[in-house]
């Protein structure tokens, strides 16, 4: 087997007839470029072309997109909104610390209106969100928990042991259980690892 | 730099325009600005010029001090810039706002006047290795409308042209000490040579052409532009690659060129000087040359 | 507290010697040219990428006797928000001279000299950089000249796109710089930094400057120009295509240095 081809940011790969363009690589006047030094890899994918990406070490800089699912912790709550991390995008970890923010009425998607921040998340929850916007100039990216699979996947009682969530809206700790509020979130079957 | 919003359709008719040679406000595409030069107006400088192209207005103060040679040159004086952007400009220069800038715009000029030919610097040596006239030269933008850089050369040149340096002598004593008289005459003053102090051209690329003397709204819609700073023999004494794009090699080819065949400039240049009335001549004739 | 009039003090100010040499002394003892090499030719160039192991891309360069090393840093959140840069990322380049660098001792405080530097450097590379896949982050580039021997600013230049290269961040096209010194006839690549300087003393001839160009070598698009002193047009545009001549020569030892630094960090992924 040949030895894999390598490029850097700027080579031309293809033309646009002959592969789909994929991560790493950017259009120019219908030949397709890397944008990235790396592994150049060329994989079928059903299409009627192959699409061609360049690949690294590690996944491509990450950041934070409207849509994605983020896992964030919490370091800060107030009346309004609650202050978080995010710690990884999907599946990848970051390597820089981005903020983020969950307002009040971006906590869940009913009775909005009695919302209360303090119970639903606490400083050092983990929690599953969604990114709804990048913000404005003033505000960080902007999360919300309003759905079944989002909320605290993560928490620890007064007492400092890890909870059980009982219901949507309610954690027991196994050694007092005692009961607190959070939003809690359904965490999907494929998400749950042994 | 002070900067306006331009919507896309905003950009897009004045890409349109700039294609079709039909600007804004009505120029071509290598059209200047009405501008009006005044030399001679602050009484408490050596040498002041206030410039104004369009909505952008530059006050350029020259003061001489003595001072002390730099050792790597002993027989010449030197020249220092100064740019403040005043607050008065936009609100954007409040506080340290403008202080980059200035920075900016200052290393320019000395990067334009970093040859031997804009400025006899010798003639401002008093005494090789101990005295020398140093130029301040301070520059305040009054007003912010684009083209910063080239209103800001004109008024250099017209403030240096206007400057005046008293005359000294340097006496020697017995004891070998040296002395500096100033001569008792106040009208008794050294002029500067300005012939070869250079102009700033910038032409700024919007679409696939380029304009000269680029308003904010101009500027908003190109990503890259050339300054070239030339004396009147068409040596260029400095280039300067500004802004985020980049250009094709052939258009800098085709810019550098410009400058050469450019049209006819159409300064309008208005002293109120009234000692030197053939200022005004002499400035205009001056500017219409440089920009054949 | 009273003056020391037994001791006698050095100048308050002290200046290097080698500055009050009469000038027949720089210019009789003829320098060798170039040290062997062509007018056209560049330095024998030095590439390394990663070596800085805590920054998310780096690289050292050596060219002749000047020496750089540029470390990459994020993408990350902003420090300072403004309205640009929420749509698409800022880069921020920051270039300092050691103070051993040059033959005189500088400041650790950026001068005006090197924030000059900086700017140029910043806006030689970002027309490279594709910052509209990074919107709300910013991406740090730290150039430090460790000996200054004339091309700072071109061979920074090369050496940042490296480091950014080798930091995965996006990029149209690696950017490499060059710059050449006009002396008279004479056009000179790579110069150091006694041909930087020029035969300053030897006369008050015209056509005498520098020129520095970077060059995006695919795209074929001149991202930085620089040049100063006094040049005739026709020099001019004939420095300007020297640069970039010699801009291609530099291409294959930046991709070579580049593709190692991939190739030490990872094996070829599974098919």
């Amino acid at each position: 087997m040949s030895p894999m081809k390598l490029c850097v940011p700027g080579e031309r790969l293809c033309s646009t007839e002959d592969c789909i363009p994929g991560a790493g690589t950017y259009l120019r006047h219908g030949y397709i470029f890397a944008s990235l030094a790396g592994y150049v890899l060329r994989r079928n994918e059903g299409e009627e072309l192959p699409v061609i990406s360049v690949v690294r070490e590690t996944e491509a800089q990450l950041l934070p997109d409207v849509g994605a699912i983020v896992t964030c912790k919490v370091t800060s709550i107030n009346p309004r909104f609650a202050k978080v991390h995010i710690l990884y995008v999907g599946s990848t970890p970051l390597k820089d610390r981005f903020r983020g923010t969950i307002r009040k009425e971006d906590v869940r998607a009913t009775e909005k209106d009695k919302v209360e921040t303090y119970k639903s998340f606490r400083p050092g929850d983990i929690v599953l969100a969604k990114v709804i916007s990048l913000g404005d100039v003033q505000s960080n990216y902007l999360l919300t928990t309003a759905e079944n699979e989002l909320g605290v996947v993560v928490a620890h009682s007064e007492a400092g042991a890890q909870m059980v969530p009982i219901s949507w809206c309610e954690m027991q700790c196994p050694r007092t259980h005692n009961k607190e509020f959070r939003k809690v979130a359904r965490v999907q079957p494929e998400y749950l690892q042994a | 730099m002070a900067t306006v919003q331009v919507s896309e359709a905003e950009k897009v008719y004045i890409m349109h325009g700039v294609r079709d040679d039909l600007r804004v406000d009505g120029r071509g595409c290598e059209d200047y600005r009405h501008m009006e030069v005044e030399t001679d107006v602050v009484s408490n400088t050596d040498g002041s010029a206030k410039v104004s192209l369009g909505h952008t207005d530059v006050l350029v103060g020259i003061k001489a001090e003595i001072g002390k040679p730099k050792p790597a040159v002993p027989n010449e004086g030197y020249v220092e810039f100064f740019v403040d952007c005043s607050a008065n400009a936009t609100p954007e220069f409040e506080g340290r706002g403008g202080e980059e800038l200035g920075v900016e715009l200052s290393n320019t000029l000395y990067k334009v006047f970093n040859n031997r030919h804009s400025l006899d610097l010798r003639s401002l040596c008093i005494c090789p290795g101990e005295h020398c006239w140093v130029l301040y030269i301070d520059v305040l933008l009054l007003q912010c409308d684009g083209n910063l850089f080239d209103a800001m050369s004109v008024a250099i040149k017209a403030a240096l042209f206007n400057t005046r340096i008293p005359k000294v002598q340097v006496s020697e004593d017995e004891e070998g000490g040296k002395e500096i008289e100033l001569s008792d005459d106040p009208y008794d003053c050294m002029r500067l040579d300005v012939t070869n102090v250079p102009c700033i051209v910038t032409l700024s690329k919007i679409g696939h052409r380029h304009v000269v003397d680029a308003t904010l709204q101009e500027k908003a819609c190109s990503v890259a532009s050339l300054l070239i700073s030339i004396t009147h023999k068409g040596l260029v004494t400095c280039v300067r690659k500004l802004g985020v794009g980049s250009l094709d090699p052939d258009s800098i080819f085709e810019m550098t060129e410009v400058r050469n065949t450019g049209t006819e400039h159409p300064v309008q240049t208005h002293t109120r000087t009234h000692t030197h009335t053939h200022t005004y001549i002499y400035i205009s004739e001056h500017y219409s040359y440089f920009f054949i | 507290v009273p003056a020391d009039r037994k001791r006698v003090r050095g100048p308050e100010e002290s200046q290097c010697p080698l500055l009050f040499l009469p000038p027949a002394a720089q210019t009789a003892e003829p320098r060798e040219p170039r040290a062997g090499r062509g007018n056209g030719e560049v330095r024998p160039l030095f590439a390394r990428c990663g070596l800085v192991s805590q920054a998310k891309g780096s690289s050292y360069l050596e060219a002749g006797n000047t020496k750089i090393l540029c470390s990459v840093y994020g993408p990350r959140e902003p420090e300072r928000r403004d309205e640009a840069g929420v749509r698409s990322g800022r880069l921020l380049c920051d270039l300092r001279l050691a103070p051993f660098s040059c033959g005189k001792r500088g400041a650790w405080i950026q001068g005006s000299g090197e924030r000059d530097l900086s700017l140029a450097l910043s806006e030689s590379l970002h027309p490279a950089v594709c910052l509209h896949r990074y919107p709300r982050a910013q991406i740090e580039v730290n150039v430090m000249v460790l000996e200054n021997d004339g091309s700072v600013l071109a061979h920074a230049v090369t050496c940042a796109s490296m480091a950014l290269a080798d930091a995965g961040i996006e990029m149209y096209d690696v950017v490499l710089g060059s710059a050449l010194r006009q002396d008279g006839g004479a056009s000179l690549v790579d110069p150091d930094l006694a041909e930087e300087r020029g035969n300053w003393l030897a006369g008050y001839e015209e056509n005498r400057g520098g020129v520095t160009l970077s060059l995006l070598p695919n795209l074929n698009q001149v991202s930085g120009l620089h040049a100063d002193g006094e040049l005739r047009a026709d020099t001019l545009s004939a420095a300007v295509r020297t640069c970039m001549e010699s801009c291609h020569k530099l291409y294959p030892v930046v991709q070579q240095a580049i593709l190692r630094a991939v190739k030490r960090k990872a094996p070829p992924p599974e098919k």
